[in-house]
């Protein structure tokens, strides 16, 4: 697929050129850990589900053909992943018991420098009340909505990603951003939390 | 009164065909509900600008890579990943022949297995995905190691017949 700019990469790799697939994922490290981070809230959790999507593109490397465009499988690996990583967390706080609370700003990351801290506080709460809304979705929901609006993928690559046809996914994305406009409203309950 | 609905997202993210934009923007230009949904959603939108920005890679993300897929090399035989591959679903080619008895023989149990589980679906759809599981006879590791099988019953079916299958070093 010549309009793929990764598939020259894909293809050397395939040929067992290991440059090729150092130059993919130092392309794509910084969108795949951000990706990741959309779905779980420790950084260092979402570096290593980053480092298992790599994993996982370097094991199936042999089956990706240049019909897909890379970045879309690429996107479809990593939803897949994280939406098991959820499965995971959960099956596993359903045993243990809650064991971290989603809702508060990440304090740490607030301290570093930039915005003022007012509006670091407001871009955190911001954050959590976005997470809290997202874990409410159905999972397609939460993938379609962060892909097009955290990750700027278009309806067609994340139906891609998604493997389904773009008409669900303009469903899939509608159905969350009423959901999501709703909790973001600055009247929603969940914006009103930790407001004095 | 037939509102936009899923259109007015589709609109706000610039995703709607010409002809059917140039209807939602007449039907918007007569509609105060719709306008005032468009407004709320174009505001919600527009408030995810002033999220912080994604989480970034850390100075070592790339040396713990690194390291990992080197773990990963170490464990399939013939070196660099690529040809790793290449080398292994070479082998499995090769191997393809030889192996045409057991493989028509697991693949008879596959069937098997799959109409077990999915004995409500029996036809044309179930011997195409008999014929998909063979595929993937030729390429277990590959398929468990991306992780991509759809629901339980067919992990179930797959390390079944992981159990069976030939493998280097194996009985």
């Amino acid at each position: 697929m010549s309009q793929d700019p990764d598939a020259a990469l894909m293809l050397a790799f395939q040929g067992g050129d290991r440059a090729a697939f150092r130059t993919l994922y130092q392309r794509y490290a910084r969108a795949m850990v951000g990706y990741c981070h959309r779905y779980v809230k420790d950084a260092a959790r979402a570096e290593e589900l980053a480092q298992d999507v790599f994993l996982k593109v370097h094991a199936s490397a042999a089956r990706w053909t240049p019909s897909a465009r890379f970045k879309t499988w690429l996107y479809r690996v990593a939803t897949n992943h994280c939406l098991n990583e959820l499965r995971r967390a959960e099956h596993q706080a359903r045993q243990d018991g809650p064991l971290d609370e989603e809702g508060s700003p990440d304090l740490d990351a607030l301290a570093s420098g930039g915005p003022s801290p007012h509006q670091e506080l407001e871009a955190g709460r911001l954050e959590a009340a976005l997470r809290r809304v997202l874990a409410s979705l159905p999972e397609s929901q939460r993938a379609a909505f962060v892909l097009c609006r955290l990750e700027g993928l278009s309806y067609e690559e994340i139906a891609g990603a998604l493997e389904t046809s773009v008409a669900a996914v303009k469903s899939l994305i509608h159905r969350a951003t009423v959901t999501v406009a709703a909790a973001l409203d600055p009247a929603a309950p969940d914006l009103q939390e930790g407001r004095t | 009164v037939s509102h936009l609905g899923e259109d007015l997202t589709a609109l706000l993210d610039g995703a709607l065909p010409p002809a059917r934009r140039a209807e939602a923007e007449a039907h918007l230009a007569g509609c105060d509900a719709c306008r005032a949904e468009r407004d709320r959603l174009a505001a919600a939108l527009a408030r995810l600008g002033a999220l912080p920005p994604p989480a970034e890679p850390s100075p070592w993300f790339a040396t713990r890579l690194e390291a990992r897929l080197a773990e990963l090399e170490a464990t399939l035989p013939g070196g660099a990943p690529a040809a790793g591959r290449t080398g292994l679903l070479g082998r499995l080619s090769a191997w393809r022949w030889r192996l045409a008895l057991p493989v028509a023989a697991l693949g008879a149990a596959a069937g098997l297995a799959l109409f077990t589980v999915r004995h409500q679906r029996a036809g044309r759809a179930d011997e195409l995905a008999v014929a998909a599981q063979l595929e993937l006879l030729e390429d277990l590791e590959t398929v468990r190691a991306a992780g991509d099988l759809a629901d339980a019953d067919e992990v179930a079916v797959v390390a079944a017949l992981d159990e069976l299958l030939p493998r280097e070093g194996r009985p």
